[in-house]
């Protein structure tokens, strides 16, 4: 395997899987930070799944930069063992279009196409949750099928709702909180994807998959009420590879 | 009991160590911008060093005592005083209920710390007391402080032993120039030859785009291979971004848990508190060493605050 360890100053080192993203390297990015769960080194603060690598905290008082990289070889040697987890699929509601989806007839003119083609192409292929970052529960996620593109905004927004549903290439997001984006708002989820008020606030993980499912005005308000009384379960099954 | 904020000041925020565990969720570790400071402020008060302190920037906040406590002021001098009276900095002192701290202003570096015996009674989130100002996170309700906002100490102290010990030499900050020592990487392979040599041989200036997320400096820019993107990948305390304009930004405490810019090198750890405490407008030089000397110079400082902690606290 090609593994290269690249320094991040006295405190960090990155384990790059490789150049290009895909699903094969992201698997050894995550392989690894399970192994490191199942076979924990000394001296480690925490590590950060991404794209391509993983990114070792550690506390060199504890382990130096040397000592790290032999431990982390090791399990790299080993890390096939560890048994692979089932593909997990979280179902996201999704309210398509209209106020909260302002991009969904632009994004459609620019595919020459009509709403409900891009809304089929969405919600019918499961999206892979590569990494979190960006802001906190931000996941970076991308379907493998029909991976043509959904083009930019030429002009990105300043700011976009939180919940808002954008897209890009064969890349969609979902957005925690308010913040800028150059990608199309095509549709809007009645889930939080942050909320720091629950106990475990995060709607996603690395790793996970997700399916959007398209809902109604009516059903996208009671899904939302169900959250917000903090009584909605969200639909989350193992499926076959 | 504890403090009455009368004025918050520019920005007083609550920070302790770091919240550690949530940034592979994108939760910035936050924490207290001049580590070195904030842990001798709390080694002095004989609380762990990590324990959440008040943290300071530019003109400080005016605190009202509603119960006895000793404190320790250190890190950048932005006059404290007690009553309207020169306060002592880098040292442990008795303050009464119903005196008065406040600050006259900024006489030397940028940020300081005020840590209580015993802790301030802020709550744990994720773990930490630190306050992230972008998501509303920890501290006071997620805010810098302001006036009204009270604040218990946890179990406050009026005897510390070895109180006449408790005191370390001031630290005085550069007021013009700082000289930042950098380990190369994770992506200096990311940058020309001329690059790299340019980013060593050429000071830069800190521009006002500087916060506790980071530290942007303008330079002549540093030249990359390609256009300065990456796979957006894992950052560290101290990172080095050069985006595609060339101009580094050095990555701080609020810093997002992963970017896209190109990292030419990290600032070595024992050197980023000369970041906390300089302004914008300073000049600022790297200088390259290597990983080795970083980690033992970082070693050698923890075994010195180490020695201190036992010195006062036993």
């Amino acid at each position: 395997m090609d593994v290269k360890f690249l320094i991040a100053g006295d405190r960090a080192v990155s384990v790059e899987f490789g150049k290009v993203i895909c699903l094969e390297t992201n698997e050894k990015v995550r392989m690894l930070e399970e192994k490191l769960q199942e076979s924990p080194i000394d001296g480690v603060v925490e590590v950060v799944p991404t794209y391509c690598s993983l990114i070792v905290h550690y506390r060199p008082e504890v382990i130096l930069y040397d000592e790290l990289i032999q431990a982390l070889k090791e399990r790299l040697e080993n890390m096939h063992s560890v048994q692979k987890k089932k593909k997990i699929v979280k179902e996201i509601p999704i309210l398509y279009g209209g106020e909260t989806g302002p991009d969904l007839e632009y994004c459609a003119q620019l595919e020459q196409t009509s709403t409900e083609e891009i809304i089929r192409k969405h919600s019918e292929h499961e999206y892979y949750v590569y990494m979190l970052g960006f802001a906190p529960g931000h996941p970076y996620m991308a379907r493998f099928k029909e991976p043509y593109s959904f083009k930019r905004r030429e002009s990105p927004r300043v700011k976009i709702p939180a919940r808002s549903v954008v897209v890009q290439l064969n890349l969609s997001d979902l957005i925690p909180f308010e913040q800028p984006c150059g990608w199309n708002i095509i549709g809007s989820t009645p889930l939080d994807i942050c909320n720091f008020d629950k106990e475990d606030p995060f709607l996603l993980s690395a790793g996970d998959w997700v399916r959007h499912v398209p809902v109604t005005k009516e059903e996208y308000d009671r899904i939302r009420r169900d959250v917000e009384n903090g009584t909605y379960q969200v639909k989350t099954y193992a499926a076959e590879e | 009991m504890g403090i009455v904020i009368e004025n918050g000041g520019v920005l007083t925020t609550v920070q302790d160590e770091g919240r550690f565990g949530y940034q592979a969720y994108g939760v910035s570790t936050s924490g207290a911008m001049d580590s070195h400071a904030f842990h001798i402020a709390n080694l002095l008060v004989g609380n762990e060093m990590t324990e959440g302190a008040l943290e300071m920037t530019f003109i400080g906040p005016v605190l009202r005592f509603t119960q006895d406590n000793i404190i320790a002021i250190t890190g950048g001098d932005l006059a404290p005083m007690l009553d309207g009276l020169p306060f002592p900095m880098y040292q442990a002192v008795l303050v009464k209920k119903g005196q008065k701290l406040s600050f006259g202003g900024m006489r030397n570096g940028c940020r300081g710390y005020i840590a209580f015996a015993g802790g301030l009674d802020v709550p744990l989130v994720m773990g930490s007391k630190s306050t992230l100002l972008r998501n509303k996170l920890g501290g006071i309700d997620g805010r810098k402080l302001q006036a009204g906002d009270e604040i218990n100490f946890t179990s406050p102290k009026t005897k510390l032993a070895n109180m006449e010990k408790r005191k370390v030499p001031v630290k005085i900050y550069p007021d013009k120039e700082i000289v930042l020592r950098v380990v190369l990487g994770p992506q200096d392979d990311e940058f020309t030859d001329a690059g790299i040599r340019s980013f060593f041989w050429n000071s830069g200036v800190i521009t006002n785009e500087f916060d506790r997320m980071g530290c942007r400096i303008e330079r002549e820019p540093i030249e990359h291979k390609g256009d300065g993107n990456i796979n957006t990948d894992g950052i560290s305390l101290g990172s080095i971004q050069v985006p595609a304009n060339g101009k580094p930004i050095i990555m701080l405490a609020d810093r997002q848990s992963t970017g896209g810019y190109a990292k030419i090198g990290t600032v070595i750890s024992v050197d980023l508190p000369k970041i906390a405490q300089s302004q914008p407008g300073f000049k600022v030089r790297f200088i390259q060493v290597g990983l080795d000397l970083a980690q033992s110079l970082y070693i050698r400082e923890l075994n010195k605050l180490k020695e201190l902690d036992k010195k006062l606290n036993g």
